[in-house]
C-alpha cells in the first residue's frame, strides 16, 4: 500500500476526462434572464477527486448538471473522453449516463413507493441488465453502503441518512468511471457522513472512480485532490491537479484514523 | 425479455392509481362493449340470413311479377302511414299472362324450369288427426315446388317427387303442426296419416281428404313463405273440389312466379336489370331478406352510434389519464432519463400503458358482451319470447373473426390516443423534469 500512495495511481496530465471551455448557462429569458454560470473553463483528470466549493445559489449544483450532460450549456462546450457533448449521438449519450456516470443527487430523487431493491435496480433496469444478475449487484452495493437488511423496505420509509446511502448504492450500482455527488453528506449526521465519505474515496482510490463532489462543507472539501471554489457563478480559486500527491496521502492518513477509532 | 419487461412495467405504472385507471378502462368498456354487441348481432343476423337463403337453393332464387304488382308490394312494405291517395298503378295487382311467362322465360340466364307458380287452395278447411278432438286452420296450403328449392326440414323428407308417388296423397307439414295434432316428436308423426277437410260453400258440410304425412318444416323465414305443401294428387283433388262451383273454364290467375337463374354467369344486379328492361320486376332473395335487415339496421346503427360516440369518450379519457400520469410522473420520468433512459423507451412505456388501457377495456367488454349476448340468446327462445319461432336463429353470434379486429382496432384507437401524451413525456429535459415540484 504505502508504495501505491507514494506512486500516484494515475497521471493526471495525460487523461483529461471532462473538459470545458467558455461555459455560460443562463436560466429564463429575457427580463426572467439569469446568469447562473459566467465563462468556466475547466479540466478533470481520470482519477481525480474534485470537490466543488461555494456559498448556496452560486452555481455549484448547475455546473454538476452540465458536467455530467444532464443540462444543455447556453454557451460553450463540454468534451467527455475527447468528444464534445453537441456530437454525441443520443443512444451514446444514454450510455454514458447509464454505464459511465454515476448520480447522487442533492434532493436524492428516489421513487419513493418502490422498494429500496427496486431504486437501486433502476440503472441496471435501464441498462437492460437480466434480473438475477440486477439482484446480485443491487444486493452487493447495497452491502457497500451498509444497507443489506433494508432491501425490502418501501424507499419512503427511509430515515434522511438511509435514503442517501441508497442513492449512493444507486450511483454505484453500475461501476461508474466517474461518480457526481450533489451535498452528499449534507442530510446525515457527522458520524453517517463519514462513513458516506469513506466510502466514497475508498471507491476513488481502490476502483479509481473519479470523484466530482459539490459541498459546501470545508472538511470535506478539504479531503479532495482538488478544490474549485465557485462564487455568482465564476470560478474563483482551482487548486488544480498539483496538490494531487499531497492530497491523496492526506486521505489515506485520515481514513487509517477514522478506521483506528471505529 | 425486454418486451415482457416493458408490460409489466407498463402494467404496475397503470395500476398506480387504481381509480383513475379502473374509471378510465370503464369508459373504454362501455364503448367496446356497445360494438362487439352490434358486430355480434350483425353476425347472428346475417348468418341466420345465409341459412335462409340456403334454404331456398342459395343466392340464384328470384321471384318475378310484373311491374305494377312490385309498385304495390313496395307501397305495402312502406306505407305503415295510414291511408295513401288512390292511383291505379300503385292498386293494381298485375297478371302474369301466358305470354308473359314465355317472354320471362326466354330471358337469357332464368332457369326456364325452376318456374314454380303455386296457387294457394282457397277455400275454409281444417285439419285434425285421430290423436285430437281439436281442429286447426289450414293456413295457405300449396303444391310441393320444384326440387331446386331447398325447403329446409325439421322431420322427415320432401314429398316423393317421382311420378308415381306424385299420385300418393302425401303432405309435408309447417313447423309445429305435429305437436297441435298429438304428437310430441316432430319424428313422430311421419308416416302418419292425418285428415284434412274442405267446406263445401254451397250445402255447408265438409268433405275429409286423408294424407301421409312425409316431413316437417323446419321453423324460419322461408316455411312462413310456403304452409303447407301438398303431393299433386292431393293438391288436384283438393283444388278440384274446391273450384267445382266456379266456371268451367275458370283458370286461376298468376300474380307471381318463383324461379331460379344462373348466378354463375349473371350476378343478381345483371339479372334484375335484364328482367327490368323485358318489362318485368324482380325481387331476389336479399330482396326479400333486405326487409329483415332494415329491421337490424336500425338498431345496429344505433349502437353503432352510440358505441363510437363511447369510444371517442373513451378516447379522450385515455388521453387525460395519460396527460395527469406524465405530469405526476415528470420527476420519474426525469430520473429515468438522467439515469440514461432513452426517449425511445419513454415514450414505448407510455404508449404501451395506452395500449393495454384499451386491451384491458376491450377485453372486460368481450367479456360482459358474450355474457350477456348468450342469456339474452338463451331467453330470446324461450316459449313465448321473440324468437322461439326461430331457434336455430342466434341473435348475438361471438366469433373470433369478428370479436378479435374489434380488440386490435381499440388497442390501435388507445394508442393513438396515447401518442401525444407518450411524446410529451419523452421529450422531457431530465433536470428540469427532476425538479418538477
Ligand atoms: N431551473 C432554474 N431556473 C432558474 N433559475 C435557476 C434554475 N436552477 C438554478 N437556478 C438559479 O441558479 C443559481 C444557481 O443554482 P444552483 O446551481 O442550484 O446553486 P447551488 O447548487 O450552488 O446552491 C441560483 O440562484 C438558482 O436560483
Ligand atoms: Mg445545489
Amino acid at each position: 500500500m504505502p508504495n501505491s500512495l507514494a506512486e500516484p495511481w494515475y497521471n493526471s496530465k495525460m487523461n483529461p476526462v471532462i473538459e470545458v471551455k467558455n461555459l455560460t448557462k443562463v436560466y429564463g429569458k429575457r427580463s426572467n434572464a439569469f446568469t447562473a454560470l459566467k465563462n468556466i473553463n475547466l479540466t478533470i483528470n481520470a482519477g481525480e477527486s474534485v470537490a466543488i466549493v461555494g456559498k448556496s445559489g452560486s452555481g455549484k449544483s448547475t455546473l454538476m448538471h452540465l458536467l455530467a450532460l444532464l443540462d444543455k450549456p447556453t454557451k460553450g462546450t463540454i468534451e467527455v473522453d475527447g468528444v464534445e457533448s453537441t456530437k454525441l449521438k443520443a443512444r451514446k449519450l444514454n450510455q454514458l449516463r447509464n454505464r459511465s456516470f454515476g448520480f447522487v443527487f442533492q434532493q436524492f430523487f428516489m421513487n419513493p413507493n418502490d422498494s429500496v431493491l427496486q431504486n437501486v435496480t433502476l440503472p441496471l433496469k435501464i441498462a437492460g441488465t437480466r434480473r438475477k444478475e440486477r439482484h446480485e449487484l443491487a444486493e452487493k452495493a447495497l452491502k457497500t453502503v451498509g444497507l443489506s437488511e433494508r432491501v425490502k423496505f418501501k424507499a419512503n420509509d427511509l430515515s434522511g441518512g438511509q435514503k442517501q446511502r441508497v442513492c449512493i448504492a444507486r450511483a454505484i450500482v453500475n461501476n461508474p468511471k466517474i461518480l457526481f455527488a450533489d451535498e452528499p453528506t449534507g442530510n446525515l449526521d457527522s458520524a453517517t457522513g463519514d462513513k458516506v465519505i469513506k466510502l466514497l474515496f475508498d471507491l476513488n482510490r481502490k476502483k479509481h472512480v473519479t470523484l466530482i463532489i459539490v459541498t459546501h462543507d470545508e472538511d470535506l472539501a478539504k479531503l479532495c485532490d482538488r478544490q474549485i471554489r465557485i462564487s455568482d457563478g465564476k470560478i474563483v480559486e482551482d487548486t488544480g491537479t498539483k496538490a494531487v500527491k499531497a492530497k491523496t496521502t492526506k486521505i489515506a492518513k485520515e481514513t487509517k484514523t477514522k478506521k483506528g477509532t471505529k | 425479455m425486454r418486451f415482457f419487461e416493458t408490460l409489466r412495467t407498463a402494467n404496475h405504472n397503470l395500476f398506480r392509481n387504481k381509480v383513475r385507471t379502473f374509471l378510465t378502462i370503464l369508459a373504454i368498456f362501455v364503448g367496446s362493449f356497445t360494438i362487439i354487441l352490434n358486430v355480434a348481432i350483425n353476425s347472428g343476423v346475417n348468418a341466420f340470413i345465409d341459412e335462409q337463403t340456403a334454404a331456398l337453393g342459395g343466392d340464384n332464387f328470384i321471384m318475378l311479377m310484373s311491374k305494377d304488382s312490385a309498385a304495390m308490394m313496395s307501397e305495402q312494405m312502406s306505407a305503415s302511414t295510414g291511408p295513401q291517395e288512390f292511383t291505379e298503378k300503385t292498386n293494381t295487382i298485375g297478371v302474369l299472362s301466358d305470354t308473359d311467362l314465355e317472354t320471362l322465360k326466354n330471358i337469357d340466364g332464368i332457369d326456364a324450369d325452376s318456374f314454380y307458380s303455386p296457387t294457394p287452395l282457397n277455400g275454409t278447411g281444417y285439419i285434425t288427426s285421430s290423436k285430437t278432438d281439436k281442429k286447426y286452420n289450414v293456413g295457405s296450403a300449396m303444391i310441393l315446388p320444384p326440387g331446386n328449392f331447398n325447403i329446409p326440414l325439421a322431420a322427415g323428407t320432401l314429398v316423393d317427387q317421382t311420378e308415381e308417388a306424385k299420385q300418393k296423397n302425401q303432405i309435408v307439414l309447417p313447423p309445429e303442426y305435429p305437436q297441435a295434432l298429438g304428437y310430441e316428436k316432430d319424428e313422430d308423426i311421419i308416416g302418419q296419416t292425418i285428415t284434412f277437410a274442405l267446406k263445401d260453400e254451397f250445402d255447408g258440410s265438409f268433405k275429409e281428404f286423408k294424407a301421409e304425412v312425409v316431413g316437417v318444416e323446419a321453423n324460419g323465414i322461408v316455411s312462413s313463405q310456403f304452409g303447407m305443401l301438398l303431393s299433386r294428387a292431393l293438391y288436384d283433388e283438393m283444388y278440384t273440389f274446391a273450384t267445382k262451383y266456379y266456371p268451367a273454364n275458370y283458370e286461376a290467375p298468376t300474380y307471381y312466379v318463383m324461379a331460379t337463374f344462373d348466378n354463375t354467369r349473371f350476378t343478381e344486379d345483371e339479372i334484375k336489370q335484364a328482367i327490368s328492361d323485358a318489362g318485368y320486376y324482380a325481387w331476389t332473395i336479399n330482396d326479400m331478406m333486405g326487409v329483415i335487415r332494415t329491421f337490424f339496421d336500425v338498431i345496429m346503427i344505433v349502437f353503432s352510434i352510440f358505441g363510437g360516440i363511447a369510444l371517442l369518450a373513451a378516447a379522450i379519457g385515455i388521453v387525460n389519464t395519460l396527460l395527469m400520469s406524465v405530469e405526476e410522473r415528470t420527476r420519474e420520468i426525469g430520473l429515468d432519463k438522467a439515469l440514461g433512459m432513452s426517449s425511445g423507451r419513454v415514450f414505448t412505456e407510455f404508449a404501451t400503458e395506452a395500449i393495454l388501457l384499451g386491451f384491458w377495456g376491450s377485453v372486460f367488454g368481450v367479456i360482459v358482451a358474450m355474457l350477456i349476448g348468450n342469456a339474452v340468446n338463451f331467453a330470446v327462445h324461450q316459449p313465448g319470447a321473440f324468437l322461439e319461432v326461430f331457434p336455430t336463429f342466434e341473435l348475438f353470434k361471438f366469433t373470433v373473426g369478428n370479436v378479435l379486429p374489434i380488440v386490435i382496432i381499440i388497442m390501435i384507437i388507445a394508442l393513438i390516443a396515447g401518442t401525444a401524451p407518450a411524446i410529451k413525456a419523452a421529450r422531457k429535459n431530465p433536470i428540469e423534469a427532476l425538479r418538477y415540484e
